[in-house]
């Protein structure tokens, strides 16, 4: 199976980890991920006002790429991608008023042939030919758990995960279409799948404080020791992350919510991508462990590897 | 605290052009509160998010605009999630954002963070708090 696969700008220099446990996954569970070319920044935000609609060309560019590739599907990892790329879609999809405007701005982008050079303009405008889907309901819907636990390597023993889905995978649920917004399955089937037990605790899908760990760092160390607490108080080895800011606050900032939160022992912070490549039989070395600031390693001890899932 | 609030004698100007920004209908909400007791950062602001929409809907344009809350807001759609009026509040907060003195200082520019911390951080974070919080 051959997919188009969207990283965006964190996944290529800052967090590496869940690109790379992304790919090493999928090559294992037969999927061939396609970066469309040229692809540029999502914008990060979706633009909430009416007139701010500009913040749609980024998204839309890239989705037209892919269409222009011959694509249907367009595959992200990053919960702060999806949500941009998806609602972006939609919007487009569903006002024609906007998707007037974006494509006449749009139409006049310069399309370089990579082979003759030749310089090209006048794109066919994009309507939302491409189905935005996060790498977890890519997962679920077009790979199917059944797959993966035929592929299964090795035994995670009930490791005992609590997934964090964060702000933008779920909300707005109208736009976003994934799962229930207050009683999600989505992420708790995934670590069933590879082998996890799913803990279930109350801060799952709170907010951990996003971009206000750069402005108000006491705020995110707050939001973030809440989901922390109560993912350990539940039970939790560790906690699984879909978005590399979730990764931040949580993992990158964990000392500092140690100093202010003195009762809190620490908890590891894994994305998704990292148990399902280990599960899948994926060397250590290349998870991406050593940009963990709190030890994962001993999650993926390694244990001989057998055949113990049908 | 108590506070006597007295409604603008034009509301509706300011009230229009938050709802053709936003889209949203302010005077749907009823002021149950389920926005700012589900919000993450509810502690540190100033006026709380129902009270931001109270403060729209009598034309207290001048009390909202000085708010600390609208940088405050990670627009984690929490409370647009449990609105039972389908307010989305993020959307309103944004609004009034849009409003503020185009011209005036950012509420978070690139010159308040560190060259370090800037290295440190996530891409998305800056792409994401300077797209909010300014100009």
């Amino acid at each position: 199976m051959k997919v188009h696969y969207y990283p965006g700008c964190t996944l290529k220099q800052k967090t590496t980890a869940l690109d790379i446990s992304t790919r090493e996954a999928m090559k294992r569970l037969d999927v061939e991920l396609v970066e469309p070319e040229g692809w540029t920044c999502c914008g990060a935000e979706y633009p909430l006002t009416e007139e701010k609609i500009v913040g749609l060309a980024a998204p839309i560019r890239v989705l037209r790429q892919v269409r222009e590739e011959g694509g249907d599907v367009l595959v992200t990892t990053c919960s702060f991608c999806f949500a941009v790329l998806k609602r972006a879609d939609k919007a487009i999809k569903d006002d024609p008023l906007k998707r007037k405007r974006i494509n006449a701005y749009l139409r006049d982008d310069i399309q370089i042939n990579p082979l003759t050079k030749e310089r090209t303009t006048g794109f066919e405008d994009y309507a939302g030919e491409v189905k935005v889907l996060h790498l977890l309901e890519f997962l679920r819907d077009r790979v199917g758990y059944p797959r993966i636990r035929e592929r299964i390597k090795r035994d995670l023993k009930n490791l005992a995960v609590a997934p964090y889905y964060g702000c933008r995978l779920l909300r707005p649920q109208e736009e976003m279409a994934v799962d229930e917004p207050d009683s999600p399955r989505l992420f708790e089937e995934f670590l069933q799948a590879v082998g996890c037990a799913s803990v279930d605790y109350p801060f799952k899908q709170e907010c951990c404080g996003s971009y206000l760990s750069v402005s108000l760092p006491a705020a995110a160390s707050e939001a973030s020791y809440r989901i922390l607490r109560s993912a350990g108080m539940n039970g939790a080895k560790a906690v699984a992350v879909t978005c590399p800011l979730c990764f931040y606050n949580m993992d990158h900032r964990q000392e500092a919510i140690k100093e202010t939160f003195l009762d809190f022992p620490g908890l590891p912070v894994v994305f998704f991508t990292q148990l399902l490549a280990w599960a899948l039989g994926v060397d250590k070395s290349v998870l991406g462990l050593g940009e963990h600031r709190v030890p994962a390693d001993n999650l993926f001890s390694e244990t001989p590897a057998t055949e113990v899932r049908t | 605290m108590r506070v006597k609030l007295k409604a603008s004698s034009q509301p509706r100007k300011f009230i229009e052009r938050i709802e053709e920004l936003s889209g949203e209908n302010v005077y749907a909400c009823y002021q149950c509160g389920r926005c700012s007791a589900g919000c993450p950062v509810a502690s540190e602001m100033d006026l709380l998010p129902n009270q931001i929409i109270r403060l729209i809907q009598m034309g207290l344009e001048e009390d909202v605009l000085r708010s600390k809350t609208l940088f405050l807001c990670a627009s984690c759609f929490t409370c647009e999630s449990r609105c039972p009026k389908g307010i989305d509040m993020a959307r309103v907060m944004e609004a009034v954002r849009h409003i503020l003195d185009p011209k005036g200082k950012d509420a978070f520019g690139p010159g308040e963070i560190s060259p370090e911390l800037a290295q440190e951080v996530p891409q998305q974070v800056l792409v994401s708090i300077f797209r909010k919080f300014s100009k």
